[in-house]
């Protein structure tokens, strides 16, 4: 820790800009701590005000936003990355290093903390909620009007019978639960998530997929796709052998993250599951 | 019967002689004993002449063959050696501690044939080891795991025998059985035993030839009478020595000090 | 000489175990269902491939898993006559996790299908080729020693490998990967592992006589005829094989390759010839129970396998060592 007058004179550092900008005037220098409030903060202020986002954007999130989160500077979560970026805000998610939340509060940093969401409601709250903090009121308005767009396409196109599907990702605990912004999704989508009742009692195999028959097999992609152990079972001969087109993938970010591209990902999730429906159809 | 010879026969560690120059000639119907002080370099003389340690300079011949020469297994097969107190590291029963003397003609799998058998129960009756055929070889005293390891030397039927203090721990009537037994192999059955001993007495009376060595050098070689004197005694053993000779004719009794 | 019926006894245990594993499952499929009893077909041919696709592969995994470290266990006791030797002693174990950990960071398990085997093998024979090098004509203490000393080094490398992964969630599986486990394991990795663990064991089931003979001593055994260096390359290689392989699909599995030959070396006399057979079975049997067990425990959370065989193994492992304290001399 540091010696509480290196602190103090770093703080003394840290308030100037607030002081230049002036008390409640938008902030000019936002640092993010967090994948989802990245995005966010990218689809709502101009890339001037923004003074890093996590390394994590680079890879991760609406494929729009990368070749501007690959622009910007990136921290990766350490607390003396965000104090050399001397930010007038940061907004992070419930569950950051509390080591750095603590220092951020000693130096009288302001600090956004947004909630994981479960739902279209919690996303427009999220959304408007940073919007306000960032003085842009009125982006955000658009973009929810944006995303409830498409919710009602995606009302239309919903297919007569919900397509059963599980979310597994193939490690033992990787089944998304009920009350999640993934089963949200799924639903809205026009799926119903079949695995649901068996996880968290015993871990998930390819056994149990297997018995439930599901008509397809979702699993979540991140970090670039870069290789892990998770996908090993979920490349089992027997899955591969009953499901030869029936394995589809999504972006695990927009999946987990309450921002309004994440309608953009439950529309490309409906067209795969329609063709899923379609094929099955014509069997 | 078994030749064995050596020439110019020497073994250093690190510029430190051990045993030095050794040469003779030996075969079988004799048993030789081999005595000296602690130190003189017999066990690694024996070691040498069992083929288990390669000589610096000399050689040591089987029959005419160089021991470098011949394979470790057809080795096995003609000469026995037993090493100062030998141990059984696991406790498995003495008539499975003798059968492994006859490991170098056994075949990978299976087990013994009547043969075999009948060796084995030889082996054993012949060191007294009936009562404790089934015993753990772990739960032996010193003397009974002495004679058990001898007819694991024996079962094999060796012509050579090199063993390095056969009687150490055995009680005065199981020394002497042993050291009968030694020379009777040899002289009876025409093997040639080598055997290191401390007990001057039991050798000077069983043996039919005596190497002394000492600092590594055999200083002197030939039978009991002629060889072990009240001189030698004292230069090898630095004490002051008198040789008894028996009514009997037959050995001699030695008193130190 | 006692002849007890050990290994036909063990042999049938074993099979009890085997039949055991194909109908253990997270799911109870009736035999009805397999048969085909219930007129439901398509009911039918899930159960089916389930058996065929899942449980088969896995329950001859873990037989033969079970049996390499049971063998290599029993084999490393009678070399170094020492009873708590087990396969990780000469660090293979560590060398083949490594392997394994590297080919499934770096990509390459998702590129060539079977890399995760062949690399765990390639870390098992470059851990015994180092530990052989290292252990050259010393002794056996020199060998145990070289052996640890390289286990740490490839238990640092798998740590480096840890802490460059790709993905936060590298980390955990890492971790978890290596408490070992045979589960949804499919006949393409028994397929690649399965001849290496065969010609590993064969090697090593030809070392009883040699074994034997070192029950009295080095120098006994090589006056009996035994090439003391050429058995140790045997061992090391047969071990590197057996072991290797296995370790490279399952992760650590602990324990089977110590407990295995104790519990059957006093019913053959502790001759370690005779322990290897009965070793290899038990080992095979330890293993299948061990699985079956983290399938019929009511837990939430999946029990992995090297969990529970550490958990019974322990335990064991302590009784051992009291054990021999109160009969050491």
């Amino acid at each position: 820790m540091m010696r509480p007058a290196v602190v103090a004179a770093l703080a003394a550092l840290l308030a100037l800009p607030a002081l230049a900008a002036g008390e409640g005037a938008p902030p000019r220098r936002i640092v993010s701590l967090n994948l989802c409030a990245d995005q966010l903060v990218m689809s709502l202020v101009p890339p001037g005000r923004i003074a890093s986002i996590t390394w994590l954007s680079r890879s991760e999130g609406d494929p729009d936003l990368l070749p501007l989160a690959r622009r910007l500077p990136v921290n990766h979560g350490s607390a003396e990355e965000v104090l050399a970026a001397r930010p007038d805000l940061v907004i992070a998610g419930r569950y950051t290093t509390s080591t750095t939340r603590a220092l951020l509060r000693r130096a009288g940093v302001r600090l956004l903390e947004i909630d994981p969401v479960q739902d279209w409601d919690g996303i427009r709250a999220v959304t408007r909620e940073v919007a306000a903090v960032l003085g842009e009121a009125e982006r955000g308005e658009a973009l929810i009007a944006d995303m409830d767009d498409r919710l009602a396409s995606l009302a239309l196109a919903r297919p007569e019978a919900p397509i059963r599907v599980i979310g597994w990702a193939g490690g033992p605990t990787d089944v998304p639960g009920r009350d999640t912004l993934f089963n949200t999704l799924l639903e809205t989508a026009g799926g119903v998530n079949v695995g649901v009742l068996d996880a968290g009692r015993g871990g998930f195999d390819v056994e149990r997929v297997v018995l439930r028959r599901p008509q397809a097999l979702l699993r979540g992609v991140s970090y670039g796709a870069t290789p892990s152990l998770r996908n090993e079972a979920a490349r089992h001969r027997l899955l591969r052998r009953l499901y030869p087109q029936g394995q589809l993938t999504y972006p695990e970010a927009l999946f987990g993250c309450g921002v309004p591209q994440a309608a953009v990902a439950a529309q490309a999730l409906q067209r795969s599951l329609r063709d899923i429906a379609g094929s099955a159809a014509r069997r | 019967m078994i030749r064995l010879a050596a020439e110019g026969l020497s073994f250093a560690i690190a510029r430190r002689r051990i045993v030095w120059n050794v040469a003779f000639e030996a075969g079988g119907g004799e048993f030789i004993a081999l005595i000296g002080p602690n130190g003189a370099g017999k066990s690694t003389l024996l070691t040498l002449l069992a083929g288990l340690a390669p000589p610096t300079v000399g050689r040591v011949t089987v029959d005419g063959t160089p021991l470098a020469a011949l394979k470790a297994a057809e080795l096995a097969r003609r000469r026995a050696y037993l090493p100062q107190n030998p141990r059984c590291d696991w406790p498995i029963p003495v008539e499975r501690l003798v059968a492994l003397g006859l490991t170098p003609s056994l075949p990978s799998f299976g087990d013994f044939d009547a043969e075999d058998r009948r060796r084995i129960d030889a082996a054993i009756a012949a060191c007294d080891l009936e009562a404790h055929r089934a015993q753990a070889a772990t739960t032996l005293s010193g003397g009974e795991l002495a004679r058990a390891m001898l007819a694991r030397a024996l079962v094999g039927d060796p012509h050579l025998l090199i063993v390095d203090e056969p009687l150490a721990g055995l009680d005065p009537r199981h020394a002497i059985d042993t050291v009968r037994r030694l020379r009777a192999l040899a002289v009876e059955e025409g093997r040639l035993v080598i055997a290191a001993m401390h007990d001057l007495n039991l050798a000077l009376r069983h043996a039919t030839r005596v190497w002394a060595v000492s600092s590594g050098n055999l200083v002197a070689d030939g039978s009991p009478r002629e060889v072990v004197d009240a001189p030698l005694l004292q230069s090898l053993f630095d004490v002051p020595a008198r040789v008894h000779a028996d009514a009997d004719g037959e050995g001699a009794r030695v008193e130190f000090g | 000489m006692r002849t007890r019926p050990v290994v036909p006894v063990l042999a049938a245990a074993l099979a009890v175990l085997f039949v055991a594993s194909l109908f253990t499952g997270r799911v109870w499929l009736p035999p009805r269902e397999i048969l085909g009893g219930t007129g439901d077909a398509a009911g039918t041919e899930l159960a089916r491939l389930i058996l065929v696709e899942l449980r088969l592969p896995r329950a001859l995994l873990g037989l033969l898993a079970g049996a390499s470290l049971g063998l290599c266990g029993a084999v490393l006791q009678g070399l170094t006559r020492n009873p708590l030797a087990e396969p990780g002693l000469l660090g293979i174990s560590s060398g083949a996790a490594l392997g394994a950990v590297i080919a499934i960071y770096s990509g390459l398990a998702l590129e060539v299908p079977l890399a995760t085997p062949l690399l765990g093998l390639a870390g098992a024979f470059l851990t015994a080729l180092l530990t052989l090098a290292l252990g050259r004509g010393g002794g056996m203490l020199v060998l145990i020693l070289a052996g640890s000393s390289v286990s740490g080094l490839m238990l640092a490398g798998t740590a480096l490998a840890l802490n460059l992964a790709p993905n936060p969630y590298a980390a955990y599986e890492i971790s978890q990967w290596l408490l070992g486990s045979i589960a949804d394991k499919s006949w393409d990795q028994l397929a690649l592992a399965g001849p290496f663990m065969v010609i590993g064991c064969a090697l090593l089931m030809g070392t009883g006589r040699a074994l034997d003979a070192l029950a009295l001593g080095e120098l006994q055994a090589r006056s009996l005829g035994i090439d003391l260096p050429r058995l140790r390359l045997r061992i090391i290689a047969g071990t590197a094989l057996a072991v290797g392989a296995a370790t490279s699909i399952t992760g650590a599995i602990g324990f089977i390759g110590l407990v295995a030959p104790h519990l059957v070396r006093h019913l053959v006399d502790y001759e370690p010839r005779r322990v290897l057979v009965p070793a290899t079975l038990c080992g095979a049997a330890v293993l299948l129970a061990a699985d079956i067990g983290t399938r019929l425990l009511p837990l939430d959370q999946e029990l992995k396998l090297g969990v529970l065989t550490g958990l019974v193994g322990a335990p064991f492992f302590i009784a051992l060592v009291l054990r021999l304290k109160r009969t050491a001399p």
